[in-house]
């Protein structure tokens, strides 16, 4: 939980902000009216707060990293299999796959609003949506890169993906030396969203790997 | 159309403001917002969302951007009046609808991936491996052809498929499907000549987009 939502627990004076009442005048009229059905709208927030986020792409990445067969699908059609394991849904349509290796780095943008892998990263984070992330990752991968602490060196070839139409994208990240005894499901510890984005590698378990 | 939000190269737009984790809505009232607009189905937010004027867009937040289109979508179609919204409640002459979303489909939602390709044969014009380039045109409407791409040249890499243009206004006359191309643009193509030699960006772009090159 936020600290922002800490706060407005211990907090019943707190005035809500001139949107939240803006929303929830909104959502009335549309209740009254008959168009939107209030358990409804619960469901879709559950959904999107606790059943779809980047532990599906970890699952995903793993399965990938111990099954090469599953690999070779998972870049020729990532939507189909995606569905193998089960995820689908909005914003999944034309899941493409990109692969990092040694000489290889992927990172994934959208220029023009917020384009993400929904199925298996969930939504955005609000960094993604950011103007300057938008705006400098096409033009300076590697100082956006750096920035947010991955120092490629210069003869790796930085690949951007700008998703702006159907495509989306999902990085299949390295597999980190020192995890040739891990089981599937512990490597799936190891992989980060920022990893599955391109903003960052797994790390070894040694070297602090997972969260 | 040319606006604040094809920022693709822009340079002075603050900072990038990266958390390791943050709770998927900061709000409450950004959750509702989002399960308004998947319940309340009204064609696609985007083009509302870049007719807000730059100033204000820059100034609102990403869900502050959604709800005002939401509401803009609403009132064009007429689904709520200005003075029910001023209300906020129903005039009672108005009939009363029946949710298109029950807790049921919404749960189903999870597990439907919506096809927006089309089952349609089409000549390709262009072919894997030609050399394109982007078209030099600024559509007024809405489009998925960032003004970066205009004038650059990159290969086709690949053939995505036939999708309906999206450049047009909401709810325009007939769509026009035509095949979508993943190209490669080399990063000095784009950003000149200080770029890496090898860094290259994937864009996908539809048939109107490109030209030989």
């Amino acid at each position: 939980m936020s600290q922002r939502h800490a706060d407005h627990a211990h907090d019943h004076t707190d005035v809500p902000s001139e949107p939240a009442l803006r929303v929830k005048a909104l959502e009335s009229l549309l209740v009254d009216k008959g168009l939107v059905d209030p358990a409804a709208l619960d469901v879709l927030v559950d959904t999107y707060e606790h059943k779809v986020g980047p532990r599906n792409g970890a699952q995903v990445v793993a399965r990938a990293w111990v099954d090469p067969a599953y690999k070779q699908r998972l870049l020729a059609d990532g939507t189909a299999a995606l569905a193998e394991l089960g995820f689908a849904g909005g914003q999944g349509e034309k899941l493409t796959v990109v692969e990092n290796t040694p000489t290889v780095h992927n990172v994934i943008v959208c220029t023009l609003c917020s384009c993400y892998p929904w199925p298996v990263l969930g939504l955005p984070p609000t960094w993604y949506k950011s103007s300057a992330y938008r705006s400098r990752t096409v033009m300076d991968p590697r100082g956006v890169l750096r920035e947010l602490g991955l120092d490629l060196p210069a003869e790796v070839e930085v690949r951007v993906w700008d998703s702006n139409a159907a495509s989306r994208y999902l990085v299949l990240p390295e597999r980190p030396p020192g995890t040739a005894s891990l089981s599937e499901a512990d490597l799936a510890r190891l992989v980060t969203r920022d990893a599955m984005i391109g903003v960052a590698k797994v790390l070894s378990p040694r070297a602090g790997g997972g969260a | 159309m040319n606006g604040i939000h094809d920022m693709g190269g822009m340079q002075g737009l603050g900072t990038i403001g990266y958390q390791a984790s943050e709770p998927m809505f900061q709000e409450p009232w950004e959750g509702r917002v989002f399960a308004l607009i998947r319940a309340v189905p009204v064609g696609s937010l985007r083009p509302y969302i870049e007719r807000i004027p730059a100033a204000e867009y820059l100034r609102m937040s990403y869900y502050e951007r959604w709800y005002t289109a939401f509401l803009t979508r609403l009132l064009e179609q007429g689904v709520v009046t200005r003075a029910e919204v001023e209300r906020g409640h129903a005039d009672p002459a108005a009939g009363k609808a029946t949710p298109a979303i029950t807790p049921a489909v919404a749960r189903e939602l999870l597990f439907r991936t919506p096809r927006e390709e089309q089952d349609i044969a089409l000549t390709p014009r262009f072919h894997v491996g030609e050399r394109v380039r982007g078209r030099n045109i600024h559509p007024t409407t809405h489009t998925r052809m960032p003004r970066y791409t205009r004038g650059r040249t990159g290969v086709v890499e690949r053939l995505r498929g036939v999708f309906n243009l999206p450049d047009r206004e909401p709810g325009a006359g007939e769509p026009t499907p035509q095949h979508v191309y993943l190209i490669r643009f080399p990063a000095r193509a784009l950003w000149g000549e200080d770029a890496p030699a090898h860094d290259a960006l994937y864009i996908d772009m539809w048939e109107d987009y490109l030209e030989s090159a």
